[in-house]
């Protein structure tokens, strides 16, 4: 059952707010959990295990860790002051490696589930029978969302212990925090913090609530369906028999793509904010206009926001803060001065973060390929930075200038196409060869003789997608002026509003690409 | 309250909306030949034959409309039977099929090929299919929606069909087992939904004063003796007649060899021709259905049936 279903929309989703508000207040909460575990087990079956086994496993660290926070301060309140730096240190190590002990347990749990056929058959592949003993790949079933519950459960059980948040004392709260269903499949990545306020509080629906999050649902049902699923057919073809194509329709592939992606990621995510907010439910946002940003860096600040701010919160500033990367800012500032230090600084903050984020995507050479693309352009981004500046300064251009904004722009949509390429390509092999191919046997007029149409897009199909891309750019270009377009339209007069309503739901009935001639597309995130 | 009258508003005049598109797409379906392809085409066709003018709806999925010839039945009988299978047709789909032909035919029978009896596509699915099919029946916009894309595309370029039935004239030899159908007394299992719609399909049958008739057509890749225990036992508790043509396949002179189109799993052209012949004579046996060649109003089928000889004549069977 995915997000875009009818069962899902029309069943679902009715039959929980129903129950929802029938149910009192206090049990409104095991309604969502009841819910969230039913969507799980129709999606995973006996798959459930992992997330009821991580769920408890998550509660009790979680509480050990606020015992431990208790004890701690039990005994400082009747230590003497000589003694109290060293309850903190015993108190401390306990916690770390209580938290430690969490952390590995997840993450090995989802490590070999993900990466032990990768591991295998990269150590198999590379030593052959020179090693003493035998490895064989499984097959493993992944239960859906692993990926993503797991860093929700690692940077609740990080919060806890830096004391950010109180550990949950109820383990059906911790429960429905991992498993809500709107987010269990592609996120976003919640933050306890962010979510637990809305989600336990068990409110009445609410009219306002309703509406705007079926219009939230049908925006990325638009999204999905009328684009992405246009673009997947013509994206596979050409992915699927990339030696067949010339570099401009590898070009056209490495764009379509990346709007498929954007416009399916974004799309599941509009159905998922949508459908938390059918309950008050809070979610945070995943996307910013991601094809305004004006560097690679920017670009990742508004792409997968979710992500992006977990590897910043849970890698970036705890490598950032960590003794060797301390030591290095001390010895670097004595030998090689302050931009070379700064420099290194970066590249072990970074470079953890986007190996992280290439291995998070799957067990791929291309995605490990992918992190380090962006490890490279970012880092080389700081390292120039004071350059450009410079170049900027004599040139007399400023900062806001419309066309350094455009140059800007045009450079990331490069960097960006470029990495989504590597991104889909079936393996950094074919990857390379489709990178090559551009340079090689470009041919623009391939894009305009016929042969656009022979990937199984028709004409009909092209129109469709030009018409969605124009409109999700307007309402974007609307939204980057830091306009709130639903705000907004409710100031409008009723008809307009509903001429507006009437157009989005038409368009998704009519248009959207289902039925005859459409297989329907799985969800591109639920696979990482 | 005021904003809860405001969504109801909403949705009536939604609703409304819905109810003009699909009047419109329909007119577009009906006059437009090719603005609808893939399994909604055979809800399309049937909608745009002239009102009451089908006497023998044949259903099921591919099983039914490779194995009964509309035009040979016509040649050979006068009956006006049409072939509304669909390839892998599910339950839910055979009922709103037969419900969508019965808003403008009245046929006397209901000949349902029983493959589809067997298909149990999952709970989801079928609670999907529960759900989509009575949309697309009542607001026809949901079934027809890619109707639009004939617009930027031109209608789409399909084979001639005669009265949903297409000439297949390929063969790919059976060369299994022969006697698959080896006596036993093990059933396989219908699924409860199947059962839940094939009752539906009675009832539907019954208020619309049509005989219903199971009928199994010769595939060795899909029948065996299984099946038809457990056909035969559905048959007798719901006081329906049940022909199962795999168990005399040999009678009908079927030859595996020539008469399958795809190895064993559907007949082609001679197969159907022969199966067809069957049925000519069960039919005028059985059943009281007029002879509508004579007829006027039927005139149109016999052009076709004429371009139909036509075709057969420049068949090679490969």
């Amino acid at each position: 059952m995915a997000y875009q279903s009818l069962v899902y929309g029309f069943v679902f989703l009715p039959l929980c707010l129903i129950v929802y508000q029938i149910a009192p207040q206090k049990w409104r909460r095991r309604v969502l959990l009841v819910f969230s575990y039913l969507f799980f087990w129709l999606l995973s079956g006996k798959l459930i295990v992992y997330l009821l086994g991580t769920t408890v496993f998550v509660h009790c660290i979680g509480i050990w860790l606020e015992w431990l926070r208790s004890e701690q301060k039990t005994e400082l309140a009747s230590a003497e002051r000589c003694e109290k730096k060293r309850i903190k240190g015993i108190y401390q190590k306990k916690s770390r490696r209580v938290l430690a002990f969490g952390v590995l347990l997840l993450l090995g749990t989802l490590a070999y589930l993900k990466y032990y056929n990768f591991f295998v058959g990269n150590l198999t592949g590379i030593f052959g029978s020179a090693l003493p003993f035998t490895l064989e790949e499984k097959k493993i079933l992944m239960p859906v969302g692993i990926s993503f519950y797991t860093l929700q459960a690692v940077g609740y059980l990080a919060d806890v212990y830096w004391g950010k948040i109180r550990a949950e004392e109820k383990l059906e709260n911790t429960a429905l925090f991992l498993a809500f269903f709107p987010q269990i499949m592609e996120g976003p990545i919640c933050r306890y913090s962010d979510t637990a306020g809305t989600l336990y509080s068990g409110k009445p629906l609410e009219i306002d609530n309703l509406t705007d999050g079926y219009i939230r649902i049908f925006w990325g049902l638009f999204k999905k369906k009328v684009i992405a699923d246009r673009l997947a057919i013509g994206v596979d073809a050409i992915f699927g028999n990339y030696t067949s194509y010339s570099g401009a329709m590898t070009v056209f592939a490495a764009v379509a793509y990346t709007v498929q992606l954007y416009m399916e990621f974004s799309g599941c995510m509009d159905i998922i904010i949508g459908s938390g907010q059918l309950f008050g439910v809070k979610l945070p946002e995943n996307f910013r206009q991601p094809f305004a940003a004006q560097s690679a860096a920017e670009f990742w600040r508004r792409w997968h926001i979710t992500l992006g701010t977990w590897f910043k919160t849970y890698i970036f500033y705890p490598v950032s803060m960590s003794g060797p990367v301390k030591k290095w800012n001390q010895y670097g500032r004595k030998h090689f001065g302050k931009y070379i230090t700064m420099l290194g600084t970066s590249a072990m903050a970074l470079f953890p973060v986007w190996l992280c984020n290439g291995l998070w995507h799957g067990a791929r050479w291309s995605y490990i390929f992918y992190g380090m693309y962006y490890f490279t352009l970012i880092l080389f981004g700081i390292a120039v930075e004071p350059l450009r500046d410079r170049v900027l300064e004599l040139l007399h251009i400023g900062e806001k200038s419309a066309g350094l904004k455009f140059v800007r722009i045009a450079k990331t949509w490069l960097i960006i196409f470029t990495g989504e390429l590597f991104f889909r390509a079936d393996g950094l092999r074919a990857g390379i060869y489709m990178f090559r191919s551009i340079f090689r046997n470009f041919d623009l007029n391939s894009l305009f003789d016929g042969r656009l149409l022979e990937l199984g897009m028709s004409r009909a199909d092209l129109t469709a997608i030009v018409v969605g891309c124009v409109v999700v750019a307007v309402v974007g270009a609307v939204k980057e002026r830091g306009v709130h377009v639903r705000e907004a339209l409710g100031r409008r007069p009723a008809f307009i509003r509903w001429s507006i309503y009437y157009a989005l739901l038409l368009a998704v009935i009519v248009i959207a690409a289902y039925g005859d001639g459409y297989q329907a597309v799985d969800m591109i995130y639920a696979g990482f | 309250m005021k904003k809860i009258k405001k969504i109801i508003l909403f949705m009536l005049i939604f609703v409304v909306i819905l109810w003009i598109c699909s009047t419109g797409i329909q007119l577009v379906v009906r006059n437009v030949n090719g603005s609808v392809s893939g399994r909604s085409r055979v809800f399309a066709s049937v909608s745009a034959e002239k009102k009451n003018t089908i006497d023998v709806l044949v259903a099921g999925d591919s099983e039914s409309y490779t194995s009964v010839s509309p035009m040979d039945l016509w040649d050979q009988t006068g009956i006006a039977a049409y072939d509304c299978g669909q390839p892998g047709q599910r339950i839910q789909e055979t009922y709103y099929i037969l419900k969508t032909a019965f808003k403008t035919q009245s046929p006397r029978l209901v000949v349902f090929e029983t493959n589809t009896m067997f298909r149990d596509p999952g709970m989801l699915k079928n609670l999907q299919l529960s759900l989509t099919e009575p949309l697309g029946f009542y607001f026809p916009v949901f079934k027809y929606h890619n109707a639009w894309k004939a617009l930027f595309d031109g209608p789409g370029g399909l084979k001639t069909c005669y009265k949903g039935f297409e000439i297949r004239d390929k063969t790919v030899s059976y060369e299994g087992d022969e006697n698959y159908m080896k006596e036993t007394r093990d059933k396989t299992e219908i699924p409860e939904v199947t059962r839940i719609y094939m009752d539906k399909i009675r009832n539907l049958c019954r208020k619309n004063g049509a005989d219903l008739l199971l009928f199994s057509a010769p595939s060795p890749v899909n029948y065996n003796y299984k099946k038809y225990n457990a056909l035969k036992e559905y048959a007798e508790e719901a006081d329906l007649p049940y022909v199962d043509l795999n168990l005399r396949y040999r009678d009908i002179g079927i030859d595996w060899r020539k008469d399958s189109y795809d190895r064993g799993d559907h007949l082609n052209i001679e197969g159907a021709r022969k199966v067809t012949e069957f049925m000519a004579k069960y039919l005028t046996d059985n059943y009281q259905l007029p002879d509508r060649r004579e007829d006027s109003r039927w005139k149109e089928w016999n052009e076709l049936a004429e371009s139909y000889f036509k075709e057969l004549e420049q068949c090679v069977i490969l």
